[in-house]
């Protein structure tokens, strides 16, 4: 059983980084688009009130600087407040919102867990009354966000599911799908809150689970964290097959998409790019346009 | 009672979706309550071409006259869909219209950043969602083939017939792609753009467009010069006729430069203002000789035409149309390219040609405003603002606001030269639309202009009344200021029919007219007030 429980494991954590790296990798080798720039751009020293360089003579060709910090920033910070639905649609956020926070930290749990049993495999025990700090920072970090993470993802699986069900808007565009997954997720933090309360109250038995992983050599859990972990993994699993990878894609579309204002400038390496996709073919069959020919051609029919 | 209408509904053909009751309209304040019909097709009309979508024809899809012709139109449709989603015939907009197909949660989040939507009273077909989720079920089923059980987890189903098609193109000109959806959404997804690639499936590879965007539209200024059917030699009548009018007007002989090679700038201009408001080019003509710029006009074909209406609907004719600008411009040899007063314009040779302009035909394009602030607030200009002393509130262009980011320099010259000035809410980069974005404005097809009149325009109107409240009486002229061609001539319709200049002396005209009205040393007035 242990051996079954680390492989899947494994094979769920490679599942989903591969997954989502080939997506990663299939949307960004997308060929670059027209400037479809939407204001305000986060970069632009005028964000404040949506500015561009547009506003200046000569703005377009001038050396200008950009603060992409300020627009990761704003990025990271709609992930942890979801700012534009609690503007917008503040019941709704009070269901997403905690389902979110579910997502983000059952994330962060596993990554603070799997670092706790590097740690405990430097020698250094992890428990409340560790005699190291790191010791007993982990045990706290890890104990609070597995626990929040479980109440958290309980109660937002629940409120979406009522939302979708209850809001017309909601429930007129749902697929069969959406409830599955709000089901799933529910039974993934469902049962990792069961395991801690009932079985495992300071994930000592979880954190020696990954000790087991890290050094190949797995161990066994009981029958509650046993079903919280192949749920999990399934999860893992399940993912790439949602439109999860939203979590990632977003931060593609506002840096490449809605703020990408970068000009064409003569002998750029930008305009090399553009120069090689107008001569790419086209078969668009409309009696106006010159199907078989190049984009270059079709402007000098 | 509103009917329930689904996305597997637009494959009915028993039942118009959306029906346009005056009462179901978002209400405007008093005294322009009353009830705003939208004309009704005849037999003929309806039995021609398919209108149960919501009674309204824009487009006006022609009923095809057997099964075989149907069934030819779907595979047609098929065929270009296949074609929207490859890097080789869509590089274009491949990946911001992938983006916003796999990753819309459908959380609903747009719908209320919508003018269209909230002014219709909520009509389901209009939500942003709703046409993108009909695209996306098409490809669910017809080209990615995904199996029953696969099709229902993900998706409900869909047929596939001219229906569907007709109303399909129809529903992407509901739309006027301001884009407000898309500034709301936090996952970047872009509903406007997917009406966008609607629209452009259906030109590009079934050619079927809107007769005023594409036959008289990029095809006759293609052809002609200007689809506005302005010929070089017609142009050449149309300046003797301005520089004779500003004569009149300013007691200047001012000329206007044609073709003058080696001049700095060369300035390209919506044709339409030719036509209709004259007092717009000749103010740019007026504050150009001012400011003492080396400018001209080209007379070549398309070079005296700044309109590019194939950025609404066409790639491919989108990039004929800046290329030919481009090329008069490189004709002439001149420095830089203005864009005069026209939101699209702007949009359409400074965002999204600069990614078509290559070599040599990437020649130095601006916006005029930048340079119209710098001299009305350098002081170097004698400006009196009293002679504005009438309220005077500003439209925003979204082309040129929301999807450039132009948005300070035309209130800079407002606040220096309109006492009066006053915002709308919401304004800058959250501005609404007038309601005749993405060809809306030119489009006159059948009960078409009603529609845009009293949903796609309502937003904007009821902005329009709100900002001059404080102020209703007709006597009290008022002016709303729109520095774009089309959002003008949305304002001209608007006003006219909800008789806005008769009930509350609501006037419209560009940015530049102020400029010159405040010009310390004209004997009159430059703005006339006579509503026409």
């Amino acid at each position: 059983m242990s051996i079954f429980l680390a492989i899947l494991t494994y094979f769920g954590y490679v599942f989903v980084v591969t997954m989502y790296t080939v997506k990663a990798v299939k949307y960004l080798r997308r060929p670059r688009h027209l400037r479809w720039d939407l204001y305000p751009v986060m970069h632009e020293e005028r964000y404040r009130y949506g500015g561009s360089y547009f506003e200046e003579i000569g703005g377009a060709a001038g050396a200008r600087k950009k603060h992409r910090l300020r627009g990761i920033l704003f990025l990271l910070k709609e992930y942890v407040t979801m700012g534009e639905y609690f503007k917008r649609r503040k019941d709704y956020w009070l269901a997403l919102y905690p389902w979110h926070i579910g997502f983000i930290l059952i994330i962060a749990f596993h990554i603070f867990t799997f670092f706790a049993a590097v740690v405990m495999l430097s020698g250094i025990p992890v428990s409340g009354d560790s005699p190291f700090t790191a010791g007993r920072i982990f045990y706290y970090v890890v104990l609070f966000v597995g626990v929040v993470s479980f109440a958290s993802g309980i109660v937002g699986s629940v409120g979406v599911a009522v939302k979708r069900l209850t809001a017309g808007d909601l429930r007129d565009y749902a697929t069969p799908q959406n409830y599955f997954t709000y089901v799933f997720c529910l039974a993934v933090f469902a049962s990792g809150f069961y395991a801690w309360y009932f079985v495992d109250p300071t994930f000592s038995e979880y954190r020696q689970f990954w000790v087991g992983l890290i050094t190949g050599k797995p161990v066994t859990v009981a029958p509650a964290a046993v079903l919280h972990i192949v749920l999990f993994d399934l999860f893992l699993i399940y993912l790439p097959f949602t439109r999860s990878m939203h979590y990632i894609t977003r931060i593609f579309a506002f840096l490449f998409i809605r703020w990408d204002d970068e000009p064409n400038l003569r002998g750029s390496r930008l305009e090399a790019q553009l120069v090689s996709q107008l001569g790419q073919r086209v078969t668009w069959a409309a009696p106006h346009i010159k199907s078989g020919g190049t984009w270059a051609d079709q402007v000098e029919s | 009672m509103k009917k329930k209408v689904t996305v597997e509904d637009m494959a009915r053909a028993d039942l118009q979706l959306a029906t346009l009751e005056p009462s179901c309209l978002m209400p405007l304040p008093p005294p322009y309550d009353g009830p705003n019909r939208i004309g009704e097709l005849t037999e003929e009309q309806k039995a021609r071409y398919e209108a149960s979508l919501d009674g309204v024809i824009g487009v006006g899809v022609q009923k095809p006259q057997s099964p075989a012709e149907e069934e030819a139109l779907c595979r047609n449709f098929l065929s270009g869909l296949r074609k929207l989603l490859t890097k080789e015939n869509n590089w274009t907009f491949l990946q911001p219209l992938v983006h916003s197909l796999d990753y819309c949660v459908k959380c609903q989040l747009c719908s209320d950043s919508c003018p269209a939507y909230l002014a219709s009273g909520k009509q389901e077909i209009y939500r942003p969602t709703f046409r993108p989720e009909v695209l996306r079920r098409i490809i669910n089923k017809y080209v990615k083939k995904e199996g029953g059980l696969l099709r229902k987890l993900t998706s409900s189903d869909i047929e596939l017939n001219f229906t569907l098609l007709a109303r399909l193109e129809e529903l992407a000109h509901r739309c006027t792609l301001c884009r407000r959806c898309a500034q709301v959404c936090p996952l970047g997804i872009d509903n406007a753009l997917i009406s966008r690639e609607i629209r452009k499936l259906f030109s590009q590879e079934m050619g079927i467009a809107a007769k005023e965007l594409h036959e008289l539209g990029t095809v006759q200024q293609l052809k002609v010069g200007s689809s506005t059917g302005i010929t070089p030699k017609a142009l050449a009548n149309i300046i003797a006729f301005m520089e004779d009018d500003m004569e009149e007007k300013t007691g200047r002989q001012i000329k206007i430069p044609v073709d003058k090679e080696g001049a700095d700038v060369l300035l390209v201009h919506n044709a339409g203002e030719f036509l209709a408001w004259p007092e717009n080019p000749e103010a740019f003509a007026i504050l150009f000789d001012a400011m003492g710029i080396d400018w001209t006009l080209s007379s070549d074909l398309v070079g005296y035409d700044a309109v590019n209406y194939g950025i609404w609907y066409d790639d491919v004719q989108a990039a004929r149309v800046a290329v030919r600008h481009a090329q008069a411009a490189r004709r002439l040899k001149v420095k830089k390219i203005y864009v005069g007063e026209c939101g699209h314009s702007h949009k359409a040779l400074l965002v999204i040609a600069d990614r078509i302009l290559t070599g040599d035909l990437n020649i130095p394009r601006e916006s005029f405003l930048p340079l119209m602030e710098r001299f009305v607030t350098s002081g170097k200009a004698r400006l009196d603002p009293s002679r504005n002393a009438f309220p005077v509130t500003l439209h925003d262009p979204c082309n040129m606001v929301r999807l450039m980011g132009i948005v300070e320099p035309q209130r800079k010259i407002l606040r220096a030269i309109c006492p009066d000035f006053r915002e709308m809410t919401p304004h800058g980069v959250e501005n609404y639309c007038c309601g005749g974005g993405s060809g809306f404005a030119i489009m006159q097809s059948m009960n078409f202009p009603d529609w845009r009149n009293a949903v796609s325009g309502r937003m904007k109107m009821k902005q329009v009344i709100e900002a001059f409240a404080d102020k209703p009486d007709p006597g009290v002229k008022k002016y709303v200021c729109a520095p774009c061609s089309n959002c003008k001539g949305l304002l001209r319709d608007l006003i006219t029919y909800h008789g806005a200049w008769e009930k509350s002396g609501i006037y419209y005209g560009g940015l530049v007219e102020l400029v010159v009205n405040a010009m310390a040393d004209l004997k009159k007035p430059y703005i006339d007030w006579e509503w026409h």
